[in-house]
């Protein structure tokens, strides 16, 4: 009950610095979302780095550098893809399961016939045929996209074991090495690979109108189809580059090791996912970038490579991974609310 | 008279009650009393504010401004529970029952009869034989719910209140969805409930059962009481007159009549769509403008979302300029030229997350690409001349739409069809929650474009704007067309007569 003019404005100029208020967001019909919010991942992402290359001094190494970069490359070969599928209003479980098993099916093809053209192909198209088959199920059978690919994975994983006969398979000729030993500028071609897998997607979105019409169909199908849309065509298209990428970071992974062998691990789409959540993307569709994941994909690594520097027992490393990736999706639905 | 209603405390007292709507004001300071255990009529035109008086007093939308006492106790509704603690509950249109459980389950859905940690099924069914004997609702407790017509639904509903110990039941529409054989004897259930001492509030469109059931009805208009008095002297006519009656606020862009030998765009030849749209055959010629009036639920949207190909009709010929069009294909009507405003431009129009930008060109995006890579720049200058047309104000092309009003979004949606002069325009209630000023922009932009040679084809349940802008009326009821007037020589209150049919011809329930 202070009547100091100090602590107190008078009321007239509190009135008009009402007014002005009401003003000047009246002239700013919308607030534009803030360059700060809008890339936080990016800052994030760099902040790390910047931390870690001071702090740790194995880590500003150029093999450690490129070794996270190699490591990162079927990550951001098969993520690249899930955000547009995800963006899409979709989801593809599988991807795991195609990059198992088309590799296996490469090897055969290459230990029949020597062909290493031939034996790509055959892996990337199947990728895609498989990835076909996801998104017609997904849109024409109208089943959750979740569960679909969830159920074709067993049956993915099921071809691999079929295909190698449940044995390692190995490369018989030395094509497959050379490639994957190929080094430009110091970075190995997977490396190469991811890039321009990340490039191209991200301009297809950014810059077709195919790439808008996923953006339109994730975003809101009813209203995107009443625009005249193809959503149906749109998704299912989305899936099947999923199933070519991911065939592509297998084939990719085991020319490196110039071995293949089934298995049922879903771990790789699991770190997709994550790398997908934690750039920013948004699960339910309609948002997200392929520019994001690829921050959300380093990012994940820089902790992780960061951890492993400092020493965090790989139990505590697994608990603060989790944390950070609930933490990302926190913040994010919590953005999303305000706007 | 007015000592006697003075002395009795009304069960609920609304006093001023005010509710916005973003700029729209849904309700302006209505004043309303129901006496207890009578039935309490609520009528008004499309849109009136009686469907959001309903929910204010359930506690479903909170008022911007005024009070409500039930039995004197002055209260405040923050949520549907609220009001139920007060013992108001309110069935509406759309049924909240969980479809995939029994009549007793959804009865005692949240107020199970317990022993223990356990739900006792036979105390509930004892319960509710009790409470079927007194009421005399008789729906099989075992039964599932989505085995049941819509009227027994309705029905389980009612127990389910009754159950709550709602002692003042609001029904939203009860019998828009029903036959007449069932509306009739659910408003004779209306009946018996207030016999038995139940308060109920009935909001309907229905005017000759409002008068059979209601002791007291109160009309609203625009979002105002204008009266509130009992239904002994009432007819028909004198509510429409009550709810119609009304000074002319808008202005409209003066109507030209398209020349005498224009030719037919449109063509739609006996559409029909399941039970909501029964035969349907009409016409636009290029630069006209018809406008569809009707009861919200006559089928309406329907006539132009089969048109448009949103929903396939299932029979039936739609034909753009003399050509068969592929019916339920909305990229075959774009490609004819058709646009396409749909009546919730949340749902059905727009991507709300995406940019102003995004949303205009996405129709139109070949216009804009090579080889399917698109010049951004040729687009964002097409997008800035289709906005600047319909005074879209957006911080920029890049702002995204969720951040705009109501008004701009429409005018956005509007924008997006400027793009290439439409061939065809059809609009689903074009100025739906959009203030004055946008909403005189955008008549501006139909009857413009009518001149330019499109031919418009409009539902609105704004009856000003129908006979306002229309040089055409098709008046709807019940899945049919029922009666067209001449634009230039119309009034509301006749389209109105039309559309609510004065010759109402439900059966009412036996007294």
């Amino acid at each position: 009950m202070t009547d100091d003019p100090r602590t107190d404005p008078p009321p007239s100029q509190n009135d008009a610095s009402r007014a002005e208020g009401v003003a000047v967001s009246r002239r700013r019909v919308e607030p534009s979302r803030g360059v700060l919010s809008h890339y936080g991942i990016a800052f994030v992402t760099a902040a790390l780095f910047v931390v870690l290359a001071i702090s740790s001094r194995p880590f500003f190494t150029t093999m450690n550098l490129i070794n996270v970069v190699d490591q990162q490359s079927t990550v951001l070969i098969v993520g690249a893809a899930a955000t547009l599928i995800i963006i899409g209003g979709g989801f593809d479980l599988s991807s795991s399961a195609v990059y198992v098993t088309c590799p296996l099916v490469m090897f055969r093809i290459e230990n029949a016939t020597g062909n290493i053209v031939l034996s790509l192909a055959a892996a990337l198209l199947l990728g895609a045929a498989i990835g076909l088959a996801n998104g017609l199920v997904a849109t024409i059978g109208k089943v959750s996209s979740f569960i679909s690919t969830l159920a074709s994975s067993f049956m993915i994983y099921g071809l691999g074991y079929i295909v190698s006969k449940q044995s390692i398979l190995r490369a018989k000729g030395t094509g497959l090495r050379t490639i994957a030993r190929t080094r430009i500028l110091g970075i190995p071609s997977s490396g190469w690979i991811a890039v321009v897998v990340v490039l191209v997607f991200a301009m297809v979105l950014s810059f077709t109108k195919f790439g808008r019409h996923v953006y339109a169909a994730g975003g809101n199908p009813q209203a995107a189809r009443l625009a005249g849309v193809n959503v149906t065509f749109v998704r299912t298209i989305t899936f099947a580059l999923g199933g070519l990428a991911a065939a592509l970071a297998g084939a990719v992974s085991s020319a490196r090791s110039l071995t293949a062998q089934p298995s049922d691990d879903f771990s790789l789409v699991f770190a997709v996912i994550a790398a997908v959540v934690v750039g920013g993307t948004s699960i339910t569709g309609g948002e997200g970038a392929v520019w994001r994941t690829v921050c959300g994909a380093f990012f994940i690594a820089f902790l992780v490579n960061g951890l492993n520097l400092i020493g965090v027992d790989p139990v505590y490393q697994r608990i603060i991974q989790g944390a950070v990736i609930l933490g990302a999706v926190l913040i994010d639905g919590r953005s999303r609310r305000r706007s | 008279m007015r000592p006697v209603t003075e002395l009795v405390v009304p069960h609920v007292r609304l006093r001023s009650i005010t509710k916005r709507f973003g700029p729209t004001l849904a309700l302006d300071r209505v004043d309303l009393d129901i006496v207890s255990g009578s039935v309490h009529g609520l009528v008004g035109e499309n849109g009136a504010g009686k469907s959001t008086l309903g929910k204010v007093l359930a506690g479903v939308v909170m008022p911007t401004s005024g009070s409500i006492a039930v039995c004197g106790e002055p209260v405040v509704f923050r949520s549907p529970r609220q009001a139920l603690a007060s013992g108001i509950a309110m069935i509406s249109q759309e049924l909240s029952l969980v479809p995939g459980r029994t009549v007793l389950d959804n009865v005692y859905l949240g107020v199970e009869h317990t022993v223990g940690p356990f739900v006792s099924r036979a105390s509930m069914r004892r319960s509710y034989g009790a409470l079927a004997e007194r009421t005399g609702i008789i729906v099989d407790p075992d039964a599932f719910v989505h085995s049941l017509s819509v009227a027994e639904q309705q029905l389980v509903e009612i127990l389910r209140a009754l159950v709550r110990d709602a002692r003042l039941i609001v029904f939203d529409e009860p019998t828009a969805r029903l036959s007449s054989n069932a509306s009739a004897n659910l408003l004779g259930v209306v009946k018996d409930l207030a016999t038995s001492g139940t308060t109920v509030l009935l909001v309907s469109h229905f005017l000759q059962p409002v008068l059979d059931v209601c002791d007291t009805v109160t009309v609203l208009r625009d979002g105002a009481l204008v009266r509130t008095s009992p239904t002994t002297g009432d007819t028909v006519a004198t509510l429409l007159q009550s709810m119609i009656a009304r000074t002319l606020t808008q202005s409209f862009p003066t109507k030209t009549r398209p020349p005498a030998d224009a030719p037919r765009r449109l063509e739609v030849c006996a559409l029909s769509q399941g039970s909501t749209l029964d035969n349907v055959s009409l016409h636009v010629r290029t630069g006209e403008i018809v406008a569809v009036a009707g009861l919200v639920g006559a089928g309406r949207s329907t006539l132009l979302r089969s048109i448009f190909g949103a929903v396939t009709p299932s029979a039936g010929r739609v034909l753009i300029d003399g050509q068969d069009l592929k019916l339920g294909r909305p990229n075959a009507s774009i490609d004819a030229g058709m646009a396409f405003i749909p009546e919730s431009r949340r749902d059905d129009g727009l991507i709300m997350m995406r940019s102003v930008r995004e949303n205009t060109a996405l129709p139109h995006l070949d216009r804009f690409s090579v080889a399917g890579v698109l010049d951004q720049r040729e687009e964002r200058m097409s997008v800035r001349g289709s906005i600047d047309r319909t005074g879209v104000r957006a911080a920029s092309v890049e702002t995204s739409v969720d951040l705009l009003s109501g008004g701009n979004q429409q005018k956005v949606m509007f924008s997006r069809w400027l793009a290439e002069n439409p061939r065809m325009l059809i609009a689903d209630e074009p100025t739906r929650g959009v203030d004055p000023g946008a909403k005189n922009t955008i008549h501006n932009i139909i009857v413009e474009l009518a001149l330019h040679g499109s031919a418009v084809l409009f539902v609105s349940s704004d009856l000003e704007e129908v006979i306002g802008l229309a040089h055409r009326v098709l008046v709807m009821r019940e899945g049919r067309l029922v009666a067209e007037f001449d634009g230039f020589d119309t009034s509301d209150l006749e389209v109105a007569r039309a559309a609510f049919g004065s010759d109402q011809c439900r059966p009412s329930p036996k007294l």
